[in-house]
């Protein structure tokens, strides 16, 4: 038995220096070797189709007059407005990823909970939950710092921290 | 489309040995300085980022590290309100410059260089414009700005420093001194960078970005390039060159660009291989 896996993938630029893909996987089996081409054929014109029917679908397109009132997203790519503080994050102001890795930190560690919440009081003036996101990271920086989980500050302990998921910098 | 083998003649061999694909990992992150290195010379890219060819650190590359490094806790000490102690810094100096150094291949000494490198920290800490008690906003923060609603790439970057009320400031060692208009358009991938994810993260836009050059000249002094925010232009601008650079690994189009920039390319060798 043979195994073919076809994908077919498309991107298309839309108004607004935005842009949408679509892909489409398949696996199939294949009795011999002697099927691969009239079956790939087969299925390269089906995820085709597949994908041209979907792709029409654009959904959200950015608005492309501009900043507008400027505090919606712009022309072209970055949003003014922190739009992920409208995801549901149990009411926390920072990301997902940014709130695991505190309450990683500070369960791992075993921290006071108030005394955290006084650090972010004493550097940002705020508590813990209603910090943005570059808040939080400024407070993850120092509770690394704190608990002598880093050698290096700032730009190294950066590169590490984001070479584990996405290579060099 | 792959056609993949038999899985009854594979169980007879050898598991294969997966490398993880570095193109893959970069397609998903894109920071400033790899869009620049991207930007000036994609076979440059390749070999540093892709191949990962390392070289050893020049001694401007470390004296920059170090005063970067002794700036970072001089912001850091303000933002706790700690006293400033100019001792202090230089003990961290003379144990973070001993970092690396012995790798380092010095040409015309490296006392020089450490002098120098002392210098322009003591021209910084006489004649910055930011006042002592200016607490800042955020000090060597690391961000990132999620940007697959457009089919990009998560934008990451370090922030030197954001002062009080949203200035972005980014810190340069420089052997000549800059001219204005050339610093701003030299550092424009860097600049709206920072104004991106500064803004994803606060949900507000910048008040101004500011670029403080450390001049190595026989003096050394301190020139402040100032910068409004990022406009529209330059945020199409950049999310146009973060489009490029995805496209482009998606291709692994790593042609060389040939020009003035190569003369002093730590890969020259590397290249004149490449066909």
């Amino acid at each position: 038995m043979t195994t073919l896996e076809c994908n077919y993938s498309k991107k298309l630029g839309l108004p607004g220096f935005s842009s949408h893909q679509f892909s489409i996987t398949l696996r199939t089996e294949i009795a011999d070797v002697s099927q691969v081409q009239p079956e790939s054929a087969r299925l390269y014109k089906l995820l085709q189709e597949g994908v041209d029917t979907s792709i029409t679908e654009t959904g959200y397109l950015p608005t492309a007059s501009g900043n507008g009132n400027g505090n919606g997203h712009g022309r072209n790519g970055v949003s003014t407005a922190n739009h992920d503080r409208t995801h549901d994050n149990g009411n926390w102001g920072c990301s997902e990823k940014q709130k695991s890795l505190i309450q990683k930190i500070v369960a791992e560690n075993s921290l006071n909970k108030s005394e955290v919440e006084a650090l972010a009081q004493e550097r940002f003036g705020a508590g813990v939950k209603n910090l943005n996101k570059l808040q939080a990271s400024g407070l993850i920086e120092e509770l690394l710092e704190k608990t002598g989980q880093s050698k290096a500050k700032g730009r190294s302990r950066f590169q590490s921290r984001f070479q584990q998921k996405a290579g060099a910098r | 489309m792959i056609a993949v083998i038999d899985p009854v003649q594979v169980q007879a061999a050898a598991p294969p040995v997966t490398k993880p694909n570095p193109i893959e990992a970069l397609k998903q992150t894109v920071s400033a300085s790899r869009l620049n290195c991207w930007l000036a010379c994609r076979l440059k890219f390749f070999f540093r980022y892709v191949k990962k060819v390392s070289k050893s650190p020049t001694p401007a590359l470390h004296v920059g590290t170090v005063v970067h490094a002794i700036l970072q806790a001089w912001n850091m000490a303000r933002w706790k309100k700690q006293p400033f102690r100019v001792e202090q810094f230089k003990g961290l100096f003379d144990k973070g410059w001993t970092e690396q150094a012995e790798q380092i291949d010095w040409e015309d000494g490296e006392s020089a260089h450490k002098d120098t490198a002392w210098s322009l920290l003591e021209t910084y800490f006489a004649k910055t414009p930011i006042p002592a008690n200016e607490v800042p906003e955020a000090v060597e923060v690391p961000l990132e700005a999620d940007l697959s609603r457009y089919g990009l790439p998560t934008l990451i970057g370090v922030l030197d420093l954001v002062r009080a009320g949203g200035r972005i400031v980014d810190f340069k060692t420089a052997g000549k001194t800059p001219n204005a208009d050339d610093a701003i358009r030299q550092h424009e991938v860097q600049l709206s960078s920072y104004s991106v994810l500064y803004r994803e993260s606060t949900g507000k836009a910048e008040t101004g970005r500011e670029l403080h050059h450390l001049v190595k000249t026989k003096t050394p002094k301190l020139v402040i390039t100032q910068s409004g925010p990022m406009n529209e232009i330059q945020r199409v601008r950049l999310m146009k060159m973060i489009e490029s650079y995805a496209e482009g690994l998606a291709r692994e189009d790593f042609v060389p660009s040939s020009g003035f920039q190569c003369a002093g390319c730590e890969f020259a060798q590397e290249c004149r291989r490449w066909c």
